[in-house]
């Protein structure tokens, strides 16, 4: 299967998933209805709600899935997950940072300046866990792992420690989004998220080769003629402006970035050319499904997607220890 | 062995190094260390752990700016260079390379070529000219991850050499201006792949290929170098032709073991053992 086709096929799924999912919930909605004309109620369903959620499940996604190649990349390793190594958790106490405290001091606060906040920190522990784990061009999964597990603790209290300031108001909103949810999407946050991570796709493309190389190690990197410390910087900021922009708009969802670079490898290997765009459809095929889930199984609530996807992906990471444990690498 | 040629030739091929002082947390990994490696030579360097080869083979392929001192790779100083030029230049084949992504052997090879720029139809007769001389053609689709020790080193070799491919190979000068960096390559490898891989260096070298091979070995120094750069304690002990150089005084310094040496009854190969006493 050419790499052209195995995009197309993935396209198709998600647009028919896409498709699907928008007809299901508590208002009916058909393609019938659609065909025939919306009713009133029925357009307000569609264009300020499920449209909203669903376009945002696809980016969210698809822009958290590359970050996890970029840091796989980054890190030279398929267990590096920006929820495992505490990105993510940075990101949300930027944010939560903002809700409470730009909330005391100047009121309402608005997406883009959490997004500003949660791209900040994230990109702080991304640069702090390389720091920590990588010498020499060499990183320490290890230590890796078990910096990520300081900094979710040291960030979830820190985090606890803003929320038990806060307001009732706050406090509803930053529980509500700290579980993770897709509900409450607005175009506004759609727009901010879509052309972050269009950009941020952009710039991984572009380092497709280098990115390659890096795998190599930073010194077969450097020898191959790729210059090592902008790719590098280039890589963490990608992946921090991701994970830090689709925390702040809808909270942490773990184990999207994990997932989906493992089995976009086992079907066509590591190569970035075609990892990175397939990573991108696949991420936003699974979120927009796990969404579908989420809303399905529990009608007429719905769980949240942060939930579910640690409930898929807890069980699929520990496959990864034992199967690593298995081959010894 | 030795090569004549005019001295004009020699000062637009060599790599000069001049000087080489590296400094790292107050240790010092090498000092004063001066050299000329012609082209289209094999040159070994020998050395204890520790006597600063592999920190030589550093400043020499710019991974690592030396402390003081100056590169001069043909002509141009190394600091001229940029990485990009350098990695169509010649090509670095690290110490235990490590990979934890299940490349395909083709795959790994191809990131090579990608260096070069190479269209996928110019790749392809490469491709399998690589393969067929590292031996992976039977392994080309295999997960590199499932390859034994000796066979993912053979396709790291392969990666290296398909960096720096030339776009005809057959040709008398088709590997001129090329070099190799080689750090302790015959690791790992079976008897039969050292043979049929040092074969195709020597003749990659008469084609005007320039290899630098940090070895461990005394026999494959004797076998495979035209010369050689002794190093102890972080400076150039000695550096000439093989066998002006292998002498049993010269590695008893630089290595601080009693050697013999025999020569085959047909003085064809010499043969050197640690004395055991």
């Amino acid at each position: 299967m050419t790499a052209a086709l195995r995009m197309s096929l993935l396209s198709i799924i998600l647009v028919s998933v896409m498709v699907l999912s928008l007809q299901s919930g508590s208002v009916n909605l058909s393609l019938i209805d659609f065909w025939t004309g919306l009713s009133e109620q029925q357009s307000l369903v569609f264009w300020e709600i499920r449209m909203p959620r669903i376009v945002m499940a696809a980016l969210v996604g698809a822009g958290l899935a590359v970050s996890g190649v970029a840091l796989q990349a980054l890190f030279r390793n398929p267990l590096a997950e920006p929820g495992l190594i505490g990105v993510s958790s940075g990101a949300a106490l930027g944010a939560v940072m903002v809700i409470v405290l730009g909330g005391a001091l100047w009121g309402e606060v608005l997406s883009w300046q959490m997004s500003l906040s949660a791209f900040a920190l994230a990109a702080g522990v991304t640069l702090l866990i390389y720091l920590i784990a990588t010498s020499k061009g060499h990183t320490d999964v290890a230590l890796m792992l078990l910096a990520g597990v300081a900094i979710n603790a040291v960030a979830g209290a820190l985090t606890g420690l803003l929320i038990s300031v806060s307001s009732d108001v706050q406090l509803r909103s930053v529980i509500f989004w700290m579980m993770g949810s897709l509900s409450g999407v607005s175009w506004d946050g759609i727009a901010l998220l879509g052309s972050v991570t269009l950009l941020a796709l952009a710039v991984l493309y572009r380092l497709r080769h280098p990115l390659n190389a890096l795998l190599l190690g930073e010194q077969s990197c450097l020898h191959m003629g790729y210059a090592v410390q902008s790719l590098k910087w280039q890589v963490m900021t990608a992946s921090a402006v991701l994970v830090g922009v689709s925390v702040a708009l809808v909270g942490i969802i773990g184990f999207v970035g994990l997932m989906v670079p493992h089995m976009v490898r086992l079907w066509v290997g590591p190569d970035h050319r075609q990892l990175i765009p397939l990573s991108a459809l696949g991420g936003a095929l699974l979120l927009v499904s796990a969404d579908w889930l989420a809303r399905s199984v529990v009608q007429p609530a719905e769980l949240p997607i942060g939930l579910l996807m640690a409930l898929l992906g807890g069980p699929f990471f520990l496959l990864m220890l034992l199967k690593r444990r298995e081959v010894g690498v | 062995m030795s090569s004549e040629m005019t001295p004009t030739q020699q000062t637009d091929n060599a790599l000069v190094f001049e000087e080489l002082h590296y400094r790292v947390e107050g240790a010092t990994l090498l000092s004063e260390a001066s050299g000329r490696f012609e082209a289209g030579r094999i040159h070994a360097i020998l050395g204890q752990n520790g006597a600063g080869k592999s920190t030589l083979l550093r400043c020499l392929t710019k991974e690592r700016p030396a402390s003081s001192g100056r590169v001069v790779l043909a002509g141009h100083d190394l600091q001229s260079l940029s990485y990009r030029e350098l990695a169509l230049r010649r090509a670095v084949l690290p110490q235990n390379p490590s990979l934890v992504f299940a490349f395909q052997v083709e795959q790994l090879v191809g990131l090579g070529f990608d260096v070069q720029h190479w269209s996928s139809d110019s790749r392809a007769i490469a491709m399998q000219a690589i393969l067929q001389a590292c031996d992976l053609v039977h392994l080309a689709k295999r997960d590199y991850l499932s390859l034994s020790g000796g066979e993912q080193q053979r396709a790291h070799l392969a990666r290296v050499l398909a960096q720096i491919w030339p776009k005809n190979p057959d040709t008398s000068q088709a590997f001129a201006g090329k070099w190799l960096f080689l750090d302790e390559w015959s690791d790992g490898l079976d008897l039969k792949h050292q043979v049929r891989l040092s074969a195709l260096l020597r003749q990659w070298v008469k084609q005007g290929l320039s290899v630098v091979m940090i070895l461990h070995d005394l026999n494959q120094i004797m076998q495979w170098a035209d010369d050689c750069m002794m190093l102890k304690q972080g400076r150039v002990f000695t550096y000439g032709s093989v066998p002006e150089v292998m002498t049993p005084e010269n590695i008893e310094s630089v290595l601080g073991v009693s050697v013999r040496v025999l020569q085959s009854e047909d003085s064809v190969s010499t043969m050197i053992f640690p004395q055991l006493s």
